[in-house]
């Protein structure tokens, strides 16, 4: 019972925690890439962007109860 | 290799400590952490692989993690996991480009911390308490002759009218205790911001921005709302970096 | 992070664990254009659109409704047009697939359209 309420203020805040790092703070956009005007570059940058996205995604799918 | 960026810091005299923290923590896969500076911002970074970085759960609360113990002794804007650089010479050029708006940011969150409030519902309880007031409603002073003509249409409509009531009801209740926190929050000088109606439980999403020194009046704020509101669950949660409180675009 | 971060709390932490755990994995309905879905990805984005104007609508007609100036005549016409307004989007939303979840998107940090 005691152990059950440990776990889930640990899982609470690790969702927030989440939700927080993931979707939140400074952004990065594909901006970086525009400043240097090479074809190459600029498919780097939408290349990181999309992979974030991705990168959110996967990580999200794998929702519920995270071990440290 | 690539940079990892972690948080941007404001370092006036004390790039020395941060320095020196820095040396004593690892960042992602193991790089050292380090700093690359303009002036009075810091952006620590540590190297990687960009070909070869796999992210996990584990990785992005292993950043969080980090992140956190940077800001419990600097002033920083908390970079969303994942944001990669290709080269040092180009965050700097980046941080030199944003310069102001870091700036701006970082003064804004200087020696505060961020609170998360979550209120929750029971969504049925709620409806059923705010329906037994709209039919009430309904019956006294509404719609005299509608039933003269009982067509499908009407029916509908009544029907929409009644979900329509029953919203308007629930977005005065909602108000109202915002209405109640944010006179408390007007007392501790916060910035808050304010999701209403999320979803059928979440009635309120909201974020505060306070000095570090206010959480226990804030903790003792938040319980003495909720003896007002007895059938909303409430969730504290904090303190965090500032991470709803950066409202900068990198360019 | 092995720190437990909740200052406060009423009600069961089971159901709090839920609901946040939903609300954190929300955001999946971004629009993703790819050439294999162009159809599919272009009818969300057209029906969203549609969805959004439809409800407003909607809204409007009933706080009309609820004004108490419409007559009869005009609350059944209205009835009658936005009720066949719903049933048409019900039958867009079968033929191509897409759930209520589907015809919102994520506005970043504006929040959800609908």
């Amino acid at each position: 019972m005691y152990d059950n309420v440990i776990d889930r203020s640990k899982d609470i805040t690790i969702l927030e925690l989440l939700d927080r790092v993931l979707n939140k703070g400074v952004i990065l956009t594909g901006d970086i890439v525009i400043s240097v005007a090479d074809v190459d570059l600029v498919y780097l940058g939408v290349k990181l962007m999309l992979s974030s996205v991705e990168t959110m995604e996967q990580l999200k799918a794998g929702k519920g109860i995270a071990e440290k | 290799m690539e940079k990892l960026i972690y948080s941007l810091v404001s370092v006036k005299n004390n790039r020395e400590a941060l320095n020196a923290l820095l040396a004593e923590m690892k960042g992602i896969s193991g790089g050292d952490l380090f700093v690359v500076a303009t002036d009075e911002v810091a952006a620590v970074v540590s190297d990687i692989e960009r070909s070869g970085f796999a992210t996990d759960r584990s990785m992005a609360i292993e950043y969080a993690g980090l992140i956190e113990i940077m800001s419990q002794q600097f002033t920083l804007l908390p970079v969303r996991f994942g944001s990669v650089m290709e080269s040092s010479d180009k965050i700097l050029k980046m941080l030199e480009r944003n310069y102001h708006d870091i700036q701006q940011n970082l003064q804004k969150v200087d020696n505060k911390c961020e609170f998360g409030l979550k209120i929750l519902c029971d969504p049925e309880g709620i409806m059923a308490d705010l329906k037994g007031k709209t039919e009430a409603m309904i019956n006294t002073n509404v719609t005299p002759s509608a039933e003269s003509k009982n067509s499908v249409y009407r029916e509908w409509v009544n029907k929409k009218l009644h979900e329509h009531r029953l919203e308007e009801m629930m977005i005065t209740f909602v108000d109202s205790v915002i209405a109640a926190l944010s006179v408390s929050l007007v007392r501790l000088n916060a910035i808050h911001k304010f999701k209403k109606l999320v979803t059928a439980a979440t009635i309120i999403d909201a974020v505060f921005l306070l000095d570090k020194e206010k959480k226990e009046i804030l903790i003792q704020s938040v319980e003495e709302i909720e003896k007002q509101f007895p059938g909303l669950n409430f969730i504290l949660t904090g303190p965090w970096p500032p991470y709803n409180f950066v409202e900068i675009v990198l360019k | 992070m092995e720190e437990n971060k909740i200052l406060f709390s009423t009600g069961s932490l089971d159901g709090l664990s839920e609901e946040i755990g939903t609300l954190v994995n929300r955001e999946e309905s971004r629009l993703k254009l790819t050439p294999d879905n162009a159809d599919s990805g272009l009818a969300k984005l057209v029906l969203t659109l549609i969805e959004l104007i439809r409800k407003l609508v909607e809204k409007q007609a009933m706080r009309r409704v609820d004004g108490g100036l419409l007559s009869d005549c005009e609350i059944e016409r209205l009835g009658e047009t936005l009720m066949k307004l719903e049933m048409k989007m019900e039958e867009l939303k079968k033929h191509f697939n897409l759930t209520d979840r589907d015809l919102n998107l994520n506005l970043g940090p504006l929040g959800d359209l609908m």
